[in-house]
């Protein structure tokens, strides 16, 4: 036991320690302008979808429910995080004191909606979670459209905001840095533990005592909190952001990266975002292919993570693949 | 070990993306000055797959025409022109990116998205690198607004919201009118707000109003319903042909025989929606500068050209980027062959274009002036009808 | 007061297709237990394929309507052979998952044959529209409600009264038992995924019939929709989702004439999470009980 939390231990230094290596290089290779155009553009959407995904995997992987409304906390971070952004425009703050409020604002924002998406969800598992927190995606969709102060149906106008890649990389390095840090942390924790007890039998973590209500609630609002800063990163790459772009669409986007990567793995979210974020990109060509590939790739995953004889022909390539459920038995 | 030899093989998978992205461009990305070489580099994104993929198929084609014809009569002054489209399904981030893959490629001279929303985002892309912008389909106002080397083909919302306003006051269409929009869609609800403010001017009254949404397009019995207990004579429809066709189906045999359907260039393409049963169009009025049937020997020159090549009718978008990519060639020849951005914008003030969708100046805000007329259908066939819009309109931005 | 009754009767159009397509959601959940995501896009499929059947082949309406249920049923089995069979044993999470990749298969193989422009449906019935005491109704409205019924009617009995049935009962009350007495728990399955896609095969056609335009995308809002209202009336009762579907149905035009069409989706959407948190097993739904 304590040589695998050794080992464990080990391991989450070296996802970070390789995550933060990865930063540094693409700082470097940006500021030194010997990174493409296009490459340029691509890496502030692959910060924002590595942070959704290893946001998600709290739910997806660790809670081990199926949460079909994320980009609705994306959606409603950003639009606080934009609109409190904006306003300081006006003030003589620099960047670098505007875009942090700003991503604290639209968390935190994106933190209440996560509470209250999570309090009807409480009573409920399993598909009817699923579809719930499709409804509440589409809710808050549906109300941000319809604000007047939001833009309404023709969006916000984030050109005062707007900000290439020069510019916001720190602030997404560090957004990234700390996600994958405290949910690392959170996964070792007795927290973590809890939750992935209460993942795994709920009847019999609530008969040793574990408060479900409490620590379901707060999968959500940390969740929620992280998408919420994401948003606000994206907000700023942007000039022109309509909430009817944050649908239930999106959400099975980040599912599909978080699923990919293999549910509970932190760094298979990271690998797996950045993935599927540039290899569209490379992909241009075959861009009509593309979606109809992802959908057979997501089909063929979940039947080699799940199904015994899959499992067999694919071999131990699948090991890291695998939900984590199955690690139980190991311990 | 396994684990880690897959976890270098995504590694390598992502290094081997990274590197297919695209070359390091040869040029700085300033202003796209045109160098010793024998092309113009014309770039433009837009969806080109995905739900809106016929808008952006339909702008790749109009400019892909001209730039044959304009290379098969000599080119640009003795240059060939080079044009690349790029996808961007519509989704702004996309675009960004699309944009990106643009100017690694060389591009000289940039003609913008094609929806609205991925438009604003890449001309705020554009506008660090000093490119000169010829939108071809981005209609909402704030698409170039406060960008000085952003010019415009199509006409912007409000003006076409405003000419619609008029025209009704113009012909003496009624006096009370519904309108039915989509308040999810810039284009829809940027003609709305300019068609509200000018009905208050020219005094008519609205006296029915519905919205739908992009999500709520299938089912309008609601809105034909209030539409139709309201006794409105004409109901503005601001929408696209798509939608349109949904209504007017639905809306068939409700409404009393004398209602007209008045609508903007969105409607382009109609008959083609509701193929099924022309009359479901019948007594739909459209405002545009372009229609396939005029009898203009140049509009028709262009529908036979592109009729052959893509087997299809040119619509609105179609005729945008036609006459987008000869206002380049205009500009260009005008500024002397340079492609730089100052050189191209302070051409574009003193340029005349008589293209496929009418003559056109513009102003230094980067908006067009020219006409618009307006076509009712019956039957499935387009006639005239009235007296032209648009040119009672103040230029107001 | 026109108004009122102009607004019941396309509150009741609406509802009429919601409660088609749940009864196949509902048919699927209650002896499968999975949601079938892909339901929606099975229409679709059903659609499209009454559109080439029609358009293409040119083949009569009667026959059309086989071709299309046999569509349908093939590609639900099918469906379920390939993607959810492997996973029985599997976490639901897993299954729902494979379910939307199953959706998002259908809808891009759909853009790619058929392409994003919209394309009509025929008329597979000329219906007139008839006029009853000064409000009109749409004689498709009718015949959809009829043959909701009828169906629902038929379902009941399948289910209540055939052996099939019993099986299926059977299957759906415990998979263990029901291998033990020498039920083909496969082979019912298989059949509950037939029948459910032949439904759907029933909604694409209503569907086609009332609203005309087909696009690949065009499945997922009324399934998720139809989705709702299977929940709202119990899922995996046969009746609830046709009561489900119709009140759906009229809280959606209600809605959009009195309160607002900006809010009804969100409207619609808050039925949805009201019904599951005051009542998660819906209104005529039975509670389940959780075995430790």
């Amino acid at each position: 036991m304590q040589l695998t939390q050794k080992k464990r231990r080990r391991g989450d230094l070296l996802t970070a320690a390789a995550v933060a290596m990865l930063l540094a290089v693409m700082a470097a290779l940006l500021y030194t302008g010997s990174l493409t155009r296009q490459v340029t553009n691509m890496l502030i959407p692959t910060a924002v979808y590595i942070v959704m995904a290893v946001s998600l995997n709290l739910v997806v992987g660790l809670l081990g429910e199926l949460s079909l409304g994320h980009a609705g906390f994306m959606s409603v971070g950003l639009f606080s995080g934009c609109l409190v952004a904006i306003a300081l425009t006006n003030t003589a703050l620099p960047l670098a004191v505007r875009l942090p409020v700003s991503m604290l604002a639209g968390g935190l924002t994106a933190a209440v909606f996560g509470l209250l998406v999570g309090l009807p969800t409480l009573r409920l598992r399993g598909d009817y979670l699923a579809i719930v927190t499709l409804a509440c995606g589409e809710i808050i969709k549906n109300i941000i459209t319809n604000l007047r102060v939001t833009g309404g149906a023709l969006g916000l106008n984030t050109a005062a905001i707007y900000a290439g890649a020069k510019e916001l990389l720190p602030y997404g390095a560090a957004l990234v840095l700390l996600t994958v840090a405290v949910m690392l942390n959170l996964k070792r924790s007795k927290y973590g533990r809890a939750i992935m007890a209460i993942r795994d039998n709920r009847i019999a973590a609530e008969s040793v005592g574990l408060n479900v209500t409490r620590y379901k609630l707060a999968v959500f609002v940390i969740a929620a909190f992280f998408a919420g800063c994401a948003g606000v990163l994206y907000g700023h790459s942007l000039a022109n952001i309509k909430a009817a772009a944050f649908d239930y669409n999106m959400s099975i986007e980040i599912l599909v990266i978080v699923v990919l990567g293999g549910m509970g793995s932190v760094p298979g979210s990271v690998v797996s975002a950045i993935v599927l974020t540039v290899l569209p990109e490379a992909l241009r060509e075959v861009a009509d292919y593309r979606m109809l590939v992802y959908a057979v790739v997501l089909i063929l995953v979940m039947q080699a993570t799940n199904n015994p004889t899959m499992k067999r022909f694919f071999g131990s390539a699948c090991k890291s693949l695998t939900p984590v459920r199955k690690e139980r038995a190991a311990l | 070990m396994k684990k880690r030899v897959f976890a270098m093989l995504m590694a390598v998978v992502m290094a081997f993306s990274l590197m297919a992205c695209g070359n390091k461009a040869d040029n700085g990305g300033s202003g796209g000055t045109a160098d010793a070489a024998e092309t113009i580099k014309l770039g433009v994104v837009g969806p080109l797959t995905g739900g809106y993929a016929n808008y952006g198929l339909s702008v790749q084609h109009g400019a892909e025409l001209a730039v044959k014809e304009i290379n098969a009569a000599g080119g640009v002054n003795g240059k060939q022109l080079e044009l690349s489209a790029q996808d961007s399904q519509g989704d702004p981030e996309s675009a960004v990116a699309a944009y990106g893959k643009l100017m690694d490629w060389g591009m000289n001279v940039f003609l913008g998205g094609v929806l609205s929303g991925e438009t604003a985002s890449v001309v705020a892309a554009a506008k660090a690198d000093d490119m000169f912008i010829m939108e071809t389909t981005g209609s909402a106002d704030k698409c170039i607004d406060g960008n000085d080397k952003a010019f415009r083909i199509c006409f912007y919302d409000s003006y076409q919201g405003t000419a619609a306003a008029n025209y009704l006051k113009d012909n003496a269409l009624a006096d009370e009118v519904g309108v039915l929009y989509q308040s999810d869609n810039d284009y829809s609800a940027g003609l709305y707000n300019a068609f509200v403010a000018e009905c208050e001017k020219t005094g008519v009254t609205i006296k029915e109003t519905q919205t739908f949404t992009a999500a709520t397009a299938t089912d309008f019995s609601t809105q034909v319903n209030a539409l139709v207990n309201s006794g409105v004579k004409v109901v503005f429809i601001p929408i696209y042909a798509e939608e349109a066709s949904t209504f007017l189906t639905q809306a068939k045999g409700k409404f009393a025989e004398d209602v007209y359907f008045f609508g903007g260039d969105g409607l382009d393409g109609i008959l083609g929606k509701v193929s099924q049963d022309v009359t479901i169009a019948d007594n739909v009025l459209m405002m545009t500068p372009f229609a396939a049937d005029s009898t203009d020997p140049k509009v028709q020159a262009f529908v036979k050209a592109y009729e052959e090549a893509y087997g299809a009718t040119p619509d609105q978008f179609a005729a945008d980027a036609y006459d987008a990519v000869y206002t380049v060639k205009a500009a260009v020849e005008a500024a002397g062959g340079s492609t730089s951005g100052a050189d191209l914008a302070a051409a574009m003030t003193s340029l005349t274009v008589e293209g496929v969708t009418g003559t056109m100046t513009w102003n230094a805000d980067g908006n067009t002036n020219k006409a618009a007329s307006a076509i009712l259908y019956k039957n499935g066939v387009g006639t005239l009808f009235g007296q032209n819009a648009a040119e009672n309109t103040d230029a107001a931005a | 007061m026109t108004n009122l009754i102009q607004t019941l009767i396309s509150g009741l159009s609406l509802g009429s297709i919601y409660a088609l397509i749940a009864l196949g959601y509902t048919m699927v959940y209650g002896i499968a237990k999975m949601l079938n995501f892909a339901h929606g896009d099975v229409i679709m499929v059903g659609a499209y394929s009454g559109i080439v059947a029609v358009a293409q082949m040119g083949l009569s309406p009667w026959v059309t309507v086989i071709v299309s249920i046999a569509v349908c049923a093939v590609l639900g089995v099918v469906i379920e052979f390939c993607a959810y069979k492997p996973l029985r044993q599997a976490a639901p999470l897993s299954v729902l998952i494979t379910a939307i990749g199953v959706s998002y298969l259908l809808q891009n193989a759909a853009l790619l044959l058929f392409g994003s422009q919209q394309m009509a449906y025929p008329t597979l019935l000329k219906l007139p529209m008839l006029t009853v005491g000064g409000v009109q109704i749409d004689g498709i409205t009718l015949l959809t409600l009829a043959v909701t019924a009828a169906l629902m009617a038929a379902l009941t009995l399948f289910i209540d009264r055939t052996k099939l049935g019993k099986a299926m009962r059977a299957v759906s009350e415990d998979k263990g038992a029901a291998t033990l007495m020498g039920i083909n728990v496969d082979r019912t399955i298989t059949l509950t995924f037939a029948i459910g896609s032949a439904l759907a095969a029933f909604a694409s056609m209503f569907y086609g019939m009332t609203y005309v335009y087909i696009k690949p995308t065009t499945g997922a809002m009324p399934g998720i929709k139809a989705f709702t209202a299977a929940v709202f009336g119990g899922i995996g009762s046969i009746p609830g989702a046709m009561i489900g579907g119709i009140l759906l149905g009229l809280i959606e035009q209600m809605s959009k004439t009195y309160i607002s069409t900006l809010w009804a989706d969100a409207i619609v959407f808050a039925v949805l999470v009201v019904v599951l948190v005051v009542k998660p097993t819906g209104l005529l739904g039975k509670p389940m009980q959780e075995k430790v």
